[in-house]
């Protein structure tokens, strides 16, 4: 395990690197007004939630309705990363990590209690309306489609509330069912559609206003095998043809070794990785290689590599070191 | 394809009024079971007021009996046609339960978004209590002494403006779960008040301190001032009740936002 805990720190290191690479690359090329490379920057960002705290029992209840007690939890730690235009980007982390606080003060729902977001050249705070306009957000434990309506009906509504005429929206829909095959169902009531199904329509109702970046929280949650590589290949399909900017959080590992090049892992609210996957693995064979030369650990050169056993042994190293 | 009207154009809110309507057509057989429940209410009060009214020309508050018993109906058929779940129960889960945080990230302003569905929902619902309403007041009361037709525009207008004022105002007790676990004992008294107090009776019945403190509150503008100009309309009265519930509009409304933005920077999102 110590040379798991190894292992990150020699990639937290690449990471902190990479921060200022991105710093320098931003000071030198966006604020010349040359090229506006980033369409996420996020600078020490930190959000922090007040929790009640309850001592066990009747006494304890007692004592908290007397005594209120406050716990403070640091959700998001002076988190620092960019994401560049066109990018797609894996944001993974345990259960609590912070993942979402972090998506959804990108989105402007949470305030920030420190540092700085900038999406698409807005304060997501201040801006929330206009951003909403070129941003859209799939959480896939939540549903954002009117049950009771169709899809056909369900865009119609969405293409409205982005200000959409009704014959801008028309040749929208008929664009996306088109390319995303929807024409099957797309008169059909949501609820009566299948999971997959659902999601489909959900991830194109986020897409009627053409937004530049997606934010997809757990898209494939709950979906069976065939219909995640469905859902996949339409991802990877907007952003190849929408040039669409994917911010992907996930716990399947699945999602984010197929369809992200850059992956940022994040715990107890601080990034403990951000780097690219095909580095990634590099710098994990190297490190597996070295130990195997020290005698730490048995040769797995030449063995493939699973981007699922990387994760583990990070979150692992994490996980010891939190404790 | 980016538009810049930034949630302050009323087309969106119409679009969210449409579609709350579509859904709510599927329930209207489920609205027509509430029928009983209001048909029990009004039978009760006429029995009521035949038994208390002892002659025909009789006065009580300066209502005549029919003018009473179409008070009762038309006070019962604004809280049974408007009360629905979108301004309390649902404003009060979404901040609890986080689902706002999904609310919040399109390009509409929340709680208008929640006005606008409440409008969907009382659309469909008011106007069934409202046949219904006439229905047993011409079967069982008889015609409203002096009813002019040519006012109907501006009762409706009083109607309206009056439910909409009770949505502001229940919406501004939901916004208090920013701050506290559960806002359903306030939204409990209010109902009560409304019901108790504004529902049964007509101001004038009561004694005039009482009167006076009635007048500030909410009951004169949600219940008693429409109920008013239906069952005794004159130019006056209208224009005192309508200037009420514009001013009231304005307050609560302004009220409803400040809570709002006040209240979504405590919001606490946890969790994915």
């Amino acid at each position: 395990m110590e040379q798991a805990v190894l292992f990150c720190e020699n990639v937290q290191k690449s990471e902190s690197d990479r921060i200022q690479a991105l710093r320098l690359h931003e000071s030198k090329y966006h604020e010349g007004g040359g090229i506006a490379m980033y369409v996420i920057k996020a600078e020490d960002l930190s959000k922090t939630f007040r929790v009640r705290v309850k001592e066990k029992g009747m006494r304890g209840s007692i004592r908290a309705i007397l005594h209120p007690q406050v716990k403070e939890v640091k959700a998001v730690d002076n988190v620092t990363f960019a994401v560049e235009e066109g990018e797609m980007l894996a944001f993974i982390g345990p259960n609590g990590a912070g993942k979402s606080t972090t998506i959804k003060m990108l989105t402007g729902i949470l305030y920030p209690d420190g540092g700085s977001v900038n999406v698409l050249g807005l304060d997501p705070i201040k801006s929330r309306k206009q951003l909403a306009h070129r941003i859209g957000t799939v959480f896939g434990q939540k549903e954002q489609l009117w049950t009771h309506l169709t899809p056909y009906d369900n865009f119609r509504f969405f293409g409205a509330i982005y200000d959409f005429s009704d014959k801008e929206t028309e040749e929208r829909i008929e664009e996306l069912a088109e390319r995303f095959e929807l024409e099957a169902f797309i008169n059909t009531p949501v609820r009566n559609l299948s999971l997959g199904q659902r999601i489909r329509c959900e991830i194109v109702a986020s897409l009627i206003h053409n937004p530049s970046v997606l934010f997809l929280d757990e898209p494939t949650i709950g979906l069976d095998p065939v219909v995640k590589e469905n859902i996949r290949e339409l991802i990877k399909q907007m952003n190849r043809d929408y040039h669409t900017t994917i911010f992907l959080t996930s716990h399947d590992v699945g999602d984010i070794e197929k369809l992200c090049k850059r992956i940022i892992i994040v715990n107890a609210g601080q990034i403990v990785l951000d780097d690219s996957m095909e580095h990634l693995k590099r710098h994990y064979m190297k490190q597996k290689t070295q130990q195997a030369k020290d005698g730490n650990q048995p040769d797995t050169s030449g063995a493939d590599i699973s981007l699922e056993d990387i994760i583990m042994e990070i979150y692992q190293a994490e996980g010891r070191r939190i404790e | 394809m980016s538009r810049h009207t930034y949630g302050v154009s009323g087309r969106k809110y119409v679009v969210i009024y449409r579609a709350v309507l579509m859904e709510n057509l599927q329930y209207a057989a489920n609205i027509a079971m509430g029928f009983f429940g209001y048909f029990v209410f009004i039978f009760i009060f006429i029995k009521l007021w035949d038994y208390i009214y002892q002659t025909p020309e009789e006065l009580i508050a300066g209502y005549t009996k029919e003018q009473m018993i179409w008070y009762v109906m038309m006070t019962e058929m604004i809280w049974f046609g408007s009360n629905t779940g979108a301004v309390a129960r649902q404003v009060a889960a979404d901040i609890r339960g986080g689902n706002i945080a999904y609310l919040m990230n399109k390009p509409y302003h929340y709680t208008l978004y929640i006005l606008a569905k409440y409008t969907g929902e009382w659309s469909i619902r008011l106007p069934m209590y409202m046949l219904l309403a006439v229905a047993i007041g011409a079967a069982m009361v008889g015609a409203i002494p002096g009813f002019r037709l040519a006012t109907v525009p501006v009762m409706i207008l009083c109607l309206i403006l009056g439910i909409t004022i009770n949505a502001v105002f229940k919406m501004c007790i939901s916004l208090l779960s920013f701050w506290i676990e559960d806002a359903t004992p306030f939204q409990w008294l209010y109902d009560k008040l409304i019901l108790v107090v504004g529902t049964v009776f007509p101001i004038e019945i009561f004694p005039r301190t009482l009167q006076a403190l009635f007048k500030l509150t909410p009951i004169y503008t949600v219940c008693y001032g429409p109920a008013k100009l239906v069952v005794d309309f004159s130019g006056e009265k209208c224009i005192e009740i309508l200037s009420v519930q514009f001013l009231y509009l304005a307050v609560g409304c302004v009220l409803m936002f400040l809570i709002y933005r006040k209240g979504v920077r405590k919001l606490y999102v946890n969790g994915g």
